[in-house]
């Protein structure tokens, strides 16, 4: 099987990156995704059940997220489902953020020019 | 409290099969999170507002995904072949239109090409749903000359502008049709090693 190109999965939904960006923290369940993703973007990004879900399915689904058999934290309910970033979702992750990188440079060079 | 969640749990029903089967017991726990950490009342308000949103999301592309969309697609042509034969007898035109629109929606959801197009690629699909609105744009703009300048005779420009509208209208079907049939997915990449 022919391995996926990281570019090519680019741009990424904002859900998506989001998702990706609060994995590369560590392995979370569903729920403490979504906070983090609400903490990170100063709650701009808030994110429905069946939103959060449907973006980890897709993930998991292209390979940039996996399910991860066992729980990390003992204490923690049993049946919350944690996940974590592939190798490939790190490197597709790494290469939506470079992209985004440039269009914010382009921006600040375009909007502010002096400051650039 | 236990109502609420019941009532989530239920109305849960609407989404796809498969993602409920998968998800459902994972959105129940979510919206438990969600009153037990903001109340009742935000709970329901964002996954109420989620749910309006994700469920026709998720059947449509459930729709055009899963192998359920041969279902789909086999309903639309059918229906679209027995609209053309009804529309023949007000319209020749029109229903011949939607009778060749029918007929090649199900001669292409059979053909090897149709599998070919199923192949996940999501500038692929992009390209070619662009080149079915510039063809469209080009049928619209030469159907609506021929509009504006048609005589009581056939000029030498309505056979121009029949020849450019006519084929731009198939082709614009035919790209529409094999862009929505083509899932998003990534493409490959073409400089990896098949051997890795």
């Amino acid at each position: 099987m022919v391995p996926p190109y990281p570019t090519s999965f680019l741009p990424l939904p904002q859900a998506q990156f989001h998702v990706l960006v609060t994995l590369t923290h560590g392995d979370r369940h569903g729920y403490a995704i979504m906070q983090a993703v609400e903490e990170s973007s100063d709650g701009v990004v808030r994110m429905g059940p069946a939103t959060l879900y449907g973006t980890l399915k897709r993930l998991v689904d292209q390979g940039l997220a996996q399910e991860l058999a066992r729980r990390p934290a003992t204490d923690d309910d049993a049946r919350r489902r944690y996940y974590q970033l592939t190798g490939l979702g790190q490197r597709v992750c790494a290469a939506e953020a470079d992209r985004l990188a440039r269009l914010v440079r382009v921006a600040r060079t375009n909007l502010r020019p002096g400051l650039a | 409290m236990a109502n609420q969640y019941r009532l989530y749990r239920s109305l849960t029903r609407l989404y796809p099969s498969s993602f409920r089967r998968e998800y459902r017991d994972d959105l129940v726990q979510h919206f438990a999170d969600l009153a037990a950490d903001r109340g009742l009342r935000a709970a329901w308000i964002r996954s109420g507002l989620d749910l309006a949103i994700t469920v026709p999301r998720y059947h449509l592309e459930r729709l055009m995904t899963e192998p359920h969309s041969n279902i789909a697609l086999n309903i639309a042509g059918g229906l679209l072949v027995a609209g053309g034969l009804a529309t023949t007898l007000i319209d020749s035109w029109v229903g011949l239109v939607l009778l060749a629109a029918g007929l090649g929606l199900m001669a292409t959801q059979r053909s090897a090409l149709a599998r070919a197009l199923r192949v996940p690629d999501s500038s692929r699909r992009r390209d070619r749903l662009r080149t079915a609105a510039v063809l469209a744009g080009i049928f619209v703009t030469s159907y609506a000359t021929f509009l504006l300048t048609v005589g009581d005779t056939w000029s030498s420009s309505d056979t121009i502008l029949a020849l450019v509208g006519t084929p731009a209208m198939f082709g614009a079907v035919g790209f529409l049709l094999a862009g929505l049939l083509t899932p998003r997915g990534p493409a490959s990449d073409p400089l990896a090693d098949p051997a890795c």
